[in-house]
């Protein structure tokens, strides 16, 4: 029995005929936490936030909001908040009668007017002025402002976005995104947010939820999932990763498994790896590539590098890299290219030319370690 | 406490002590659930309104209904398929089907009765088609003046009362018609076209030409003309692309017309009833002929024949109905050309095709004059001119008739009044039913599904059969857990238009709710509101013009129904306009045409109410595809609108027809 406060689904699962929408989810959202849920379209994050506004139902697991039980509770009776990607603004009210509709059914938080309400809460999105206007003459970024004033007005102990940004233009959404933490953190309202978008989850998140194929894959704190993803989904996911698959030739550095050896003198002699690891020779594409994971010989490893641990000049695990194609993103490109048959992701502030190889290595211990099967 | 035994006792009372949380957890719930109920009584209005909807269309068309099908395989109470094995071996209906091996396809004699009712059936879909087809090509392939109005009227069909076709014929081309005057205005012989053959298809073509329109242009404006330019960019000549882009996506539409206006010409009553004669009679007028002689047993049999031939044509429609359902419209419909371009002034654009086209166009048109528009305005003239002269004596005959007439005739003013309150009192039914269905379809669930095709049934059971249901179910009453229950001649009536109406309410209001965003609801529900709340403070606002182009249709085929009817105020004072027309219509064509006109003139407004309102954007029968052309999110509340209106052309003519 949780009598907590947030969100708790434990177990749930959702099943429309033959699909599976949500095989197995449990979670737990912390009271005032900004929680995402993030992952591919179709993965079933969305459907869990309908589970949580009562607009679904599970068909079996337990979903509970501060500590009660909704299972069978109505959306009008959950004190839920929703803002949708589209606003679903009624477009036949001004702003203030939307802003001010889920008053008609409970008294306005903190004793004022309804009028009162709905005028400190226009302000706290910044459109103070904007009571008497048609939504339809409003842009997209103050539609979306109009729609999360609405949800905030009676005062919902949970509020739940639904891909609030996906139909806005990048620059206004990572500014609408600023002021939709700012305002969260102001009320303290426990949030679940969903995105597709791994970069938002990232920046706006307290915890976020990776979301794939009805599952969660890992919880965390974006630093959490970013450096440490638990699945090889995770790592493709979250961040430009390069991943690979090989198996143990030997371990202990190039060293016989039963030599015992001690780790710390590495032929190489470059660096040192912490007492606890062990350092791995994997076969990959036929090359070895030297990490630091703790396993056997013959075991099966899939780890991953990412992009900006890939530096040119590393004589540890080069890569001859032939690059395919360049993107500028500002401050750094992105480098595309091939390695033994297996696309590789750089980071790179001078970009070489498409066709050219480049050579890049990479130290044991900048590698994570996703999976080991023996 | 740690024994064996003792371990195996608890475990038990762990189970026990689950099981019984598992109880008071479900418990709770309730109590919760029906504390919630209390707490907001609003609740219980939309759940009541479909369980009364449902218990309505049970009691006044399931139940009737299910009293013929049991009529015709019971004799004095005894399960007995006689009225059936009398119907099929009798080469009255069934011609030489029921002497086998002689072959008698050569004589229409030879066809029976069934064969006969197929057969007029068959003509008259071709000349529906024949008719119906120009119209598709001139309303999508030309821009001209009224293109969009005449558009709008391809809906007549669906809200004309068959009665005023009935006395448009008659007034154009009867013995004293509008055609005869004209032939001895100018000194040649008149002619003597009713009844016949030719007049009940010439009569069905007017009346299903404009479906096959309807459904024809709307797939006509659904062709990608990015479709059709590849396929000339790939070689194809202008004919070819034509039969290999084009004509493969119009087909599935002439099928869907045809299919339909089979249905409704094989049931069709007052037209077969009145420009027929009883040498032409089909399988319906018999039917009602059997039981205005009380041949209950046999009417039954043919009832249930006729309905089960009719829901075999609906369901293959409706399985094609299911198949288009994603087939989405044209990102960039085909160009309109101008009728009359205005580059024309110059005599060297002038080509034989463009003539040819226009030409052809224009010839089209002056039939659509003589069938479509003769008729109506004959109606018009004929109640207004008699013997040459401009009067009012037609009208001064309904009222005068109305102070002399004796008990036994058919008054005019009652026939008037009648009709008026049996609209209203439809509407009163079948406009909270039609949005509670509506509600209930639109919402998500394998429930939305059935109550679709329930509420779809209706459309395949023609007025007779459902006239007969109710005096053999309810008229004449029925005993319910030990009560004798009862209604009287109007309520029935009111009954059987409120189950032909309702659909019409269901197909306008029901694509509209589905077009909005399933999230304006969520989000008001989140919000606090409830479901019922939200449907009258977000949905109706936001589609009241489909609610109100469902009125009008409500209202359209309530006065003009005439099957149910006719059945139901056998004998009584509960006769409506069309009935009353129907008593006039062999006798004198003044007052005929008097009362044809007064009901013309309640269709034309429930037109302009469907036109102006209803067609203004929802996704009913009104000018619907028009804003297809112009907006691409318009299209497909156009397509929807098209395919789900298809259906209700079923429910208003086979009680009109």
């Amino acid at each position: 029995m949780t009598d907590a406060a947030g969100v708790t689904l434990d177990g749930v699962r959702v099943v429309y005929g033959e699909t599976t929408a949500l095989a197995d989810v449990s979670v737990r959202v912390e009271p005032g936490e900004f929680f995402t849920l993030v992952g591919p379209s179709g993965c079933g994050k969305t459907t869990t936030l309908r589970v949580l506004g009562g607009f679904e139902s599970a068909t079996a697991g337990d979903v509970r909001i501060d500590g009660q039980d909704v299972s069978g509770v109505p959306p009008e009776d959950r004190g839920v908040g929703v803002v949708f990607q589209h606003y679903a603004l009624f477009p036949h009210m001004t702003v203030a009668e939307n802003v001010g509709y889920g008053l008609r059914f409970s008294e306005p938080p903190g004793g004022g007017t309804a009028d009162e309400r709905v005028s400190e809460l226009l302000s706290l999105v910044g459109l103070p002025e904007a009571g008497e206007r048609d939504p339809t003459t409003l842009s997209g970024g103050q539609r979306q402002r109009v729609a999360l004033a609405r949800a905030l007005a009676p005062g919902p102990r949970l509020l739940l976005l639904d891909e609030p940004l996906s139909a806005l233009d990048a620059q206004l959404r990572e500014r609408l995104r600023r002021t939709v933490r700012r305002i969260q953190r102001e009320l303290g309202i426990t949030t679940v947010y969903v995105t597709h978008d791994q970069a938002e989850a990232l920046a706006v998140s307290d915890r976020l939820a990776v979301v794939s194929d009805g599952r969660i894959e890992q919880v965390g704190t974006p630093r959490e999932v970013y450096r440490r993803p638990a699945t090889r989904f995770v790592a493709g996911f979250v961040g430009d990763n390069n991943v690979f698959e090989g198996t143990v030739s030997a371990v202990g550095d190039g060293v016989d498994d039963h030599a015992g050896r001690d780790d710390r003198l590495s032929p190489a002699g470059e660096g040192s790896t912490a007492d606890d690891e062990r350092l791995a020779t994997v076969r990959v594409g036929g090359a070895e590539l030297t990490v630091a994971a703790d396993c056997r010989r013959g075991a099966s490893v899939t780890f991953c590098v990412r992009p900006d641990a890939l530096t040119p000049g590393a004589d540890r695990n080069r890569l001859d890299v032939t690059v395919t194609e360049t993107e500028f993103l500002g401050e750094t490109s992105r480098v595309r290219g091939e390695w033994r048959g297996q696309s590789i992701t750089l980071r790179t502030t001078e970009p070489p030319a498409v066709g050219e190889t480049v050579s890049v290595g990479f130290g044991p211990d900048a590698v994570h370690v996703v999976d080991v099967t023996d | 406490m740690d024994t064996p035994v003792h371990r195996g006792v608890s475990r038990r009372r762990r189970r026990f002590a689950a099981a019984v949380r598992g109880v008071t957890e479900r418990l709770r719930r309730r109590v919760a659930a029906a504390r919630r109920l209390r707490d907001r009584p609003e609740r219980l209005v939309l759940p009541a309104l479909a369980a009364a909807s449902a218990s309505l269309l049970l009691v006044v068309f399931y139940y009737p209904v299910a009293t013929v099908f049991v009529d015709a395989v019971t004799v004095d109470g005894e399960v007995s398929l006689a009225p059936l094995v009398d119907v099929v071996s009798d080469p009255f209906y069934v011609g030489w089907l029921a002497e086998p091996g002689v072959p008698g396809l050569g004589k229409l004699s030879g066809l029976g009765r069934f064969g006969f009712t197929a057969w007029q059936a068959a003509l008259s879909t071709a000349a529906s088609v024949a008719l119906g087809l120009p119209g598709a090509w001139a309303l999508a392939r030309f821009e001209f003046r009224g293109r969009r109005t005449l558009r709008s009227l391809t809906i007549l069909p669906f809200i004309l009362p068959s009665m005023l076709v009935v006395v448009g014929f008659y007034a154009a081309f009867g013995a004293d018609g509008t055609l005869n005057t004209l032939l001895g205005a100018v000194g040649l012989p008149t002619v003597d076209l009713l009844p016949s053959l030719s007049a009940v298809v010439v009569a069905h073509a007017f009346y299903n030409a404009p479906l096959v329109t309807r459904v024809v242009t709307a797939a006509y404006e659904r062709v990608d003309a990015g479709a059709v330019e590849t396929a000339r960019a790939l070689g194809a000549s202008r004919r070819r692309a034509f039969l290999d882009v084009v004509v493969p996506q119009l087909l599935p539409a002439v099928l869907v017309g045809a299919t339909l206006t089979f249905v409704f010409t094989f049931a069709s009553f007052p037209i077969v009833l009145a420009l027929g004669g009883t040498r032409l009679a089909t399988v319906e007028v018999l039917l009602f002929s059997a039981i205005r002689q009380l041949e209950y047993g046999e009417a039954a049999a043919l009832a249930v024949l006729e309905t089960g031939l009719s829901l075999l044509l609906t369901a293959a429609y409706l399985r094609y109905e299911r198949q288009s359902q994603t087939e989405r419209s044209a990102v960039r419909p085909l160009p309109r050309r101008e009728l009359v371009p205005s580059a024309w002034r110059e005599r060297a654009t002038w080509t034989v095709r463009r003539l040819g086209s226009r030409a052809a166009v224009v010839g089209y048109g002056l039939i659509v004059i003589c069938v479509f528009v003769g008729p109506l305005a004959s109606v018009v003239y004929e109640s207004l001119v008699i013997d040459g002269r401009l009067t009012t004596t037609a009208y001064e005959f309904l009222l005068t008739r109305q102070q002399t007439g004796a008990s036994f005739q058919v008054k005019p003013w009652p026939a008037v009044r009648n009709s008026v309150a049996f609209g209203v009192a439809t509407l009163a039914v079948a406009l909270p039913a039609g949005v509670a269905v509506s509600v209930a379809t639109t919402g998500e669930g394998r429930w939305s599904r059935l109550v679709d095709l329930l509420s779809v049934a209706p459309f395949a059971v023609s007025g007779i059969v459902v006239g007969l249901g109710l005096l053999r179910g309810l008229v004449f009453g029925a005993v319910v857990f030990g009560y004798r229950v009862t209604v009287t001649g109007p309520v029935a009536i009111t009954a059987a238009h409120a189950v032909g109406a309702y659909p019409f309410v269901v197909r306008n209001v029901a694509p509209a709710l589905g077009e909005l965003d399933d999230r304006l609801v969520e989000s008001a529900r989140s919000l606090g509101a409830s479901r019922a709340r939200a449907l009258v403070d977000i949905e109706l606002p936001l589609i009241w013009p489909g609610v109100l182009a469902g009125a009008a249709f409500a209202f359209a085929v309530s006065v003009g129904e005439f099957d149910a009817t006719v059945v139901l105020a056998e004998g009584g004072g509960t006769y409506t306009m069309p009935v009353a027309v129907e008593r006039y219509v062999g006798r004198r064509l003044g007052p005929a045409t008097a009362m044809g006109t007064v009901l013309l003139f309640v269709t034309a407004v429930s037109f302009v109410v469907l036109d102006r309102v209803g067609g203004g954007g929802v996704g009913g029968f009104g000018s619907g595809g028009e804003r297809g052309s112009t907006g691409s999110g318009g299209r497909g509340s156009t397509g929807r609108g098209e395919r789900s209106g298809d259906p209700d052309g079923n429910p208003g003519r086979g009680d009109q027809s």
